[in-house]
């Protein structure tokens, strides 16, 4: 090689294309995005992981043994999936950025896809202490389409009154006749319990569960009762909370304080 | 342009800031490492010398382009080493050929070095062991390829090699481990001796 005329021939083609130095700000700012949708993948993971914490707790675990036919048959269907596949797509992006960072390349795969599932558990479990997967549940139980068959399918389980199980809202509280309830159909229904049945959670405008048997038409006899934690303000919608009996004017959309 | 002499001792570092101060300084670093990426680049390819001095060309345009994102946390060595192997990798991508090493740069006492590492005696010819090491890595994959020309005709560390081919240092130790392994039976395969 002619060292000279390579020297030559470079300065002319830097000179003649008018070539020079990239700015520093325009490696700083390819930095700064790749570490910024690395953070907010990391939030929204989190998000995903404090909404999957508050799923799990209020899953229905006391009463696993009455509507599942084992443990391992109740685990597997009331897994969130829909949080699951989510939180795997932005643990998947979160990744990704830490790979694309500047040592990124450095770290073994199993060390940052470790680190990133690891970060956004311990995120989102402070989260979750912090009210935001509740948050998050009831705004999306209130707005999201197919909130019932996709993103809590508790609602969808729980609404099959010829297999024993029966969801809906108190419209009328327990007197002697029972409670008057209305499913998310906007179907009323009588709910025929002991009358020592306990009935402090049952309140006006409380979503709950009812595991029993249907008794006659629209009829259906408890035997067991308890207040809906996640997905109770899929019972806030409009085309819900209507005009039922004993709605305020407002509506019944208000969910209940809790205990 | 700063003074010749001074050039020649001044770190790396320094010279990438005074390139960037001026251009002509960017000479200076060119002169520095012009002759060790050419071989680096023929080593990894088979392309005659014209082509091999375009992919140089590029690689210093790129260098210069990109002197802003050079850290001091890396080494410039490496940095730029990183820089050529890509552009190699690149340019053979676009041809669609699998890079192939040039028999002319394989010297001797990186075979022997590689020779001893496998557990193999050299022979006294040294020309029949040039042949040969280049008749073998040509039938190794490239990845193994690569990391053979830069442990031991580059002279890379693993901290070197993992920040020129951007693999954790883990990995590229077990790439080494594996390419020797695959060597001594590409060896045996063809009953060469070296």
């Amino acid at each position: 090689m002619d060292t000279n005329d390579f020297d030559q021939k470079l300065v002319a083609k830097i000179k003649q294309d008018n070539i020079a130095p990239k700015p520093r700000w325009h490696f700083l700012l390819k930095n700064y995005v790749i570490w910024a949708i690395g953070l907010l993948a990391l939030l929204i993971g989190a998000a995903a992981v404090s909404v999957m914490i508050y799923l799990f707790k209020y899953n229905g675990w006391e009463i696993q043994e009455e509507t599942h036919k084992s443990l391992w048959d109740f685990f597997l269907l009331t897994l969130p999936y829909f949080w699951i596949i989510f939180l795997s797509l932005f643990v998947f992006i979160l990744y990704y950025n830490f790979k694309h960072t500047k040592h990124g390349y450095r770290y073994p795969v199993w060390f940052m896809v470790m680190a990133s599932i690891l970060s956004s558990i311990i995120l989102g479990s402070l989260f979750f202490l912090a009210g935001l997967g509740e948050k998050i549940d009831n705004v999306l139980g209130e707005r999201a389409p197919l909130y019932d068959i996709v993103i809590n399918r508790h609602v969808d389980f729980w609404f099959k009154p010829e297999e024993g199980r029966l969801t809906g809202i108190i419209t009328k509280e327990k007197d002697e006749q029972g409670l008057i309830i209305f499913d998310a159909q906007m179907n009323p229904w009588q709910v025929i319990m002991q009358p020592d049945f306990p009935s402090e959670e049952l309140r006006l405008n409380q979503p709950v569960d009812i595991i029993g048997r249907v008794s006659g038409p629209n009829k259906f006899e408890a035997e067991i009762i308890r207040p809906v934690r996640p997905g109770r303000s899929f019972f806030s919608r409009p085309n819900i909370k209507g005009d039922r009996p004993g709605c305020p004017p407002k509506g019944c959309h208000q969910t209940p304080e809790k205990k | 342009m700063i003074d010749a002499k001074y050039a020649e001792t001044a770190p790396d570092e320094e010279l990438v800031k005074l390139s960037l101060a001026d251009q002509d300084n960017f000479l200076y670093l060119v002169d520095r490492y012009k002759s060790r990426l050419m071989s680096y680049i023929r080593r990894l390819t088979n392309v005659n010398t014209e082509d091999a001095e375009d992919t140089l060309q590029e690689v210093f345009i790129k260098v210069y382009l990109n002197l802003n994102d050079f850290r001091a946390d890396l080494k410039f060595s490496s940095w730029i080493y990183r820089i050529t192997h890509n552009q190699v990798i690149s340019r053979h991508r676009k041809l669609k050929a699998r890079p192939e090493g040039y028999a002319v740069n394989i010297d001797d006492s990186a075979a022997r070095n590689l020779a001893a590492e496998i557990n193999i005696e050299a022979g006294a010819d040294a020309q029949i062991l040039k042949t040969n090491i280049f008749r073998i890595l040509n039938k190794l994959d490239q990845k193994y390829r690569e990391v053979l020309i830069l442990r031991f005709w580059e002279e890379k560390n693993y901290q070197e090699i993992s920040d020129i081919i951007k693999k954790p240092p883990g990995t590229v130790a077990s790439t080494i481990n594996k390419a020797k392994q695959e060597f001594k039976q590409e060896l045996a395969k063809q009953k060469l001796n070296l």
